[in-house]
C-alpha cells in the first residue's frame, strides 16, 4: 500500500517536473458521483477552485466569521463580514468596489450586530437580516437606510415572541421572507412595507410507530418530561426567477431537506432523480463525519439547477430542475478547494464560490470542460432544446461514459424525434424505467404496423397446417384400423 | 400410455387430490422426474433473473450469479423435505421421506410452468403491463402452496387443520435446522482453530 503510493507520488512528481503533459490540477478531495445502484463512483472534476479570496488580499484586513455570501446577476460580490458587522461589497472579479459599515437612521448613526443573512435585490437594495439588533436592515444602493422591520405584530405570533431573523430573501412583489431563529411555524413573510403577513412552508413532523408507542406506554409525568415534537427550523433560503421559494432545513430524519415552496405553500420541488435531494446517498452512521448531509445554504442556478451546501462534510451538490444529482465537489481539509466551516455558496455566473466562515476566505471554483457542457446541456434541456442538448449530453459522455443523466438526455431528445428505438437504446443505459416504458411503447405499435400482415398470414398457414396435419393423421389412423382388420 | 411421465405432473398440478393419491397409492411418482422439475425450476428462475424484461428486472446483473439459485431453490427444497419428514414422523404422519420430497417437487410445477412464459413476456410489455407479470407469477406462488398443501394431507392422510399446523411447524424446524447447521459449522471452525494454535504453539516452543 505505501510503497504503491509512494509509486504514484514518483509518478506524479515525474510528470510534473518533465513538464511534458499539461498536469491536471488534482483537487485534494475526491470526485464521485452516485449511480443507479447507489455506489459512489469516481466522476471527472466538475469545477476546480481557482483562487481564492481573504480580506487581506482585498487590503481591508481579515473577514472575522463571515456567514453570507451573494451575487448579484448584474455584477456586485457582496459579502456580509458577521464578526467585523459590515458589509463587503466587490465586482465579478473579486475588486473591492465599497465597504458599508454604518448608515444613517432618524438622524443618528447606526451599525449592524452579527448580521447573519443578507440579500441583494435587482435595484441593488440590500437586505440585512441583523440578527443582533433583532430587526431586518433595508439599504438602498447607496448607502442610504430603505426601511427596517421589526417586532412583528400579529394576533397568530405567541406573546413574548422574539424575532431573531438569520437567512432571508426577496420577491419580485418586495416581500420579505426571513428564516428566524426559534420559530417553528415556518418561514416569516413580511410586506414590502413591513407588516407581518404570516408563515410559509410549515415543517411537518411526523411521528413514526416507536414515537406513538412509546407515548402510548408512558405516564403523563414521563410525557412531560420528554422531548417534544417540534418541527425542524429552517436553515437557508433562496428564491427563483418565478418567485418560488426554495428552502433547507437540517432535519437529521427528513427526506425532503429541500423544499421548493409555491405561493400556495406547497413543497413543489420535482424528486424524479434516482434518490431523494438531500446531499449524500451513502454515509457513515457513526463517527465525526458521518450522518446525513447538513443542508445549510441553496442557490438557484441558470436552467432550473440548484446547488446546496453540506456543512457537515462540506461539499456541494447540485442538481437539476428535475432532481437529479449533477455532480459534487468540495470537502473538509485545509488546502484550497476544502473548507474548515463552510457557511454559503453563491454562483457568479457560470463560477462558483464558496465561503469558509472559520477560516474568514472565499474560495472560488471554476466549471473545468466537463462541469460547463453538463451545465450546457442542462440549460439547453431546461429551455426545451433538447436536439441541440443532444451535442452537448454527447460532449458529456466523451468525458465521462458513465454519465446516466446525459444518456436520459439524449433518450429524451430521441423520443420527440420518434427515433423510438435509439430512445430505448439510451433510457436502458441511464437506467430510466418510465421512459423506457414509453419509448417501448411507442416502438412495439411501430413494429405491429409494419409486420401485421406479416404476422396474419403467419397465422394463417399455421392454422393450415395444423388442418393439414390433422387430416392426414385422421387418414392414416383410418387405413391403419383397416389394415389391422384386414 | 404414452408420455406418462409428462402427463402425470400436469394432471396433479390441474386434479391435485386425485393425482397425489394416484401418486401415494398407485406408485405413480418418480423420482427422476422430481429431480428433473427441480433442475428446471433452477433453471427457469436463473433464465428469469437473467432474461426478464428491463421494467421489471431490478436485479444488480453485477452480482447476479446462477450458482447462488442452489441457495434459493435447491437448499430450501431439501430443507423441506427433511424438515416435513422430521416433523410428521413424530406427528403420526404416513408419508416416507421419497414420497416428501416427490410431492414437494411435483408442487413446484406450477411456478415452472408460468415463470419461463412470463419471462419471455416481459420483454414485450410496457409499465402499465408488468401488473400482469407480477400477478401471474403471484398467482404461480400460490398455486405451489395450494399443491403443496393438498400433497402434504394427502401424503401423510391428515385433516385440513392438521395439514395447516404441520406445514407451519415444518417451517419453524426448517428455521432450527439451519440453526443448528451454522452452529455446527462454527464449531467446526473453532475447534480447526484451536488444534491450528496448538500446533502454532508447539512448533514456536522450541
Amino acid at each position: 500500500m505505501r510503497s504503491t503510493r509512494m509509486l504514484i507520488v514518483l509518478a506524479a512528481v515525474v510528470l510534473l517536473v518533465s513538464g511534458a503533459v499539461p498536469a491536471a490540477a488534482a483537487v485534494p478531495y475526491e470526485n464521485y458521483n452516485y449511480n443507479y445502484w447507489r455506489d459512489a463512483v469516481p466522476s471527472p472534476e466538475a469545477y476546480l477552485p481557482s483562487r481564492s479570496i481573504t480580506g487581506v488580499s482585498l487590503g481591508i484586513g481579515d473577514f472575522l466569521e463571515p456567514t453570507d455570501l451573494f451575487a448579484t446577476k448584474e455584477d456586485g460580490v457582496y459579502l456580509l463580514d458577521t464578526g467585523n458587522n459590515r458589509i463587503v461589497v466587490m465586482d465579478r472579479d473579486w475588486r473591492l468596489l465599497s465597504v458599508i459599515a454604518g448608515f444613517e437612521h432618524d438622524g443618528k448613526p447606526d451599525g449592524f450586530n452579527k448580521p447573519e443573512g443578507m440579500f441583494v435585490d435587482s435595484e441593488g437594495t440590500i437586505y440585512v437580516a441583523d440578527t443582533g439588533n433583532k430587526r431586518i436592515v433595508a439599504l438602498k444602493a447607496d448607502g442610504r437606510l430603505a426601511g427596517v422591520i421589526r417586532d412583528p405584530q400579529s394576533d397568530i405570533l405567541p406573546s413574548g415572541f422574539e424575532f431573531v431573523p438569520i437567512k432571508l430573501t426577496v420577491d419580485r412583489a418586495k416581500r420579505v421572507y426571513a428564516v428566524t431563529r426559534g420559530v417553528f411555524e415556518g418561514i416569516v413573510q413580511f410586506d414590502s412595507d413591513g407588516t407581518f403577513l404570516g408563515f410559509v412552508g410549515t415543517n411537518r413532523v411526523r411521528p413514526n410507530a416507536s414515537d406513538y408507542a412509546w407515548r402510548f406506554l408512558s405516564t403523563k409525568a414521563q410525557r412531560s418530561q420528554g422531548v417534544l415534537f417540534i418541527p425542524t427550523e429552517f436553515s437557508n433560503v433562496d428564491i427563483d426567477a418565478k418567485g418560488f421559494i426554495y428552502a433547507t432545513n437540517i432535519d437529521p430524519g427528513s427526506q425532503t431537506p429541500v423544499k421548493r415552496i409555491s405561493p400556495s405553500g406547497d413543497d413543489v420541488l420535482k424528486r424524479y432523480g434516482y434518490f431523494p435531494v438531500a446531499g449524500d446517498v451513502r454515509y457513515r452512521l457513526a463517527g465525526a463525519d458521518g450522518g446525513p448531509s447538513k443542508l445549510i445554504d441553496i442557490k438557484v442556478r441558470e436552467g432550473g439547477t440548484y446547488s446546496v451546501l453540506d456543512s457537515l462534510r462540506g461539499r456541494v451538490f447540485t442538481y437539476d430542475e428535475e432532481g437529479n444529482l449533477l455532480y459534487i465537489f468540495g470537502g473538509k481539509g485545509n488546502q484550497l478547494g476544502t473548507f474548515k466551516l463552510p457557511a454559503a455558496v453563491e454562483a457568479i455566473g457560470e463560477r462558483m464560490a464558496v465561503l469558509d466562515r472559520a477560516r474568514g476566505r472565499i474560495v472560488e471554483f471554476a466549471p473545468t470542460r466537463f462541469g460547463a457542457a453538463v451545465n450546457k446541456a442542462t440549460a439547453l434541456h431546461a429551455d426545451g432544446q433538447d436536439q441541440a442538448a443532444v451535442e452537448a449530453w454527447r460532449e458529456v459522455l466523451r468525458l465521462n461514459g458513465n454519465y446516466d443523466v446525459a444518456y436520459i438526455g439524449i433518450g429524451k431528445s430521441y423520443l420527440l424525434e420518434k427515433r423510438n428505438k435509439e430512445a430505448m437504446h439510451y433510457f436502458k443505459l441511464g437506467m430510466d424505467r418510465k421512459d423506457y416504458s414509453v419509448a417501448f411503447k411507442r416502438y412495439r405499435r411501430e413494429v405491429m404496423k409494419a409486420h401485421f400482415g406479416q404476422a396474419l398470414s403467419a397465422l394463417l398457414l399455421v392454422a393450415l397446417a395444423a388442418a393439414a396435419a390433422y387430416v392426414l393423421r385422421r387418414y392414416r389412423i383410418r387405413r391403419g384400423s383397416v389394415s389391422h382388420e384386414a | 400410455m404414452k408420455h406418462e411421465w409428462l402427463r402425470f405432473p400436469l394432471h396433479v398440478m390441474v386434479r391435485p387430490f386425485d393425482g397425489f393419491w394416484d401418486l401415494k397409492y398407485e406408485n405413480k411418482g418418480r423420482s427422476g422426474v422430481a429431480a428433473a422439475i427441480v433442475v428446471l425450476l433452477i433453471l427457469s428462475v436463473t433464465v428469469q433473473k437473467q432474461l426478464s424484461g428491463f421494467l421489471v428486472n431490478f436485479n444488480d446483473p453485477r452480482y447476479l450469479n446462477s450458482i447462488d439459485e442452489l441457495k434459493y431453490v435447491l437448499l430450501p427444497f431439501l430443507l423441506w423435505c427433511l424438515a416435513n419428514w422430521s416433523v410428521t414422523t413424530l406427528l403420526d404422519g404416513e408419508g416416507r421421506l421419497q414420497e416428501i420430497a416427490v410431492v414437494a417437487a411435483y408442487s413446484l410445477l406450477p411456478l415452472v410452468v408460468v415463470y419461463l412464459p412470463t419471462t419471455f413476456l416481459s420483454n414485450i410489455m410496457t409499465n402499465e403491463e408488468t401488473a400482469f407479470y407480477y400477478l401471474l407469477n403471484s398467482f404461480a406462488g400460490l398455486w405451489f402452496v395450494w399443491l403443496l398443501f393438498v400433497g402434504t394431507m394427502t401424503v401423510h392422510q391428515y385433516t385440513a387443520a392438521k395439514t395447516i399446523v404441520t406445514m407451519l411447524l415444518t417451517l419453524i424446524v426448517m428455521a432450527v435446522i439451519v440453526f443448528l447447521g451454522m452452529l455446527v459449522f462454527s464449531l467446526i471452525q473453532q475447534i480447526i482453530g484451536f488444534g491450528y494454535n496448538i500446533y502454532y504453539e508447539l512448533i514456536f516452543r522450541n
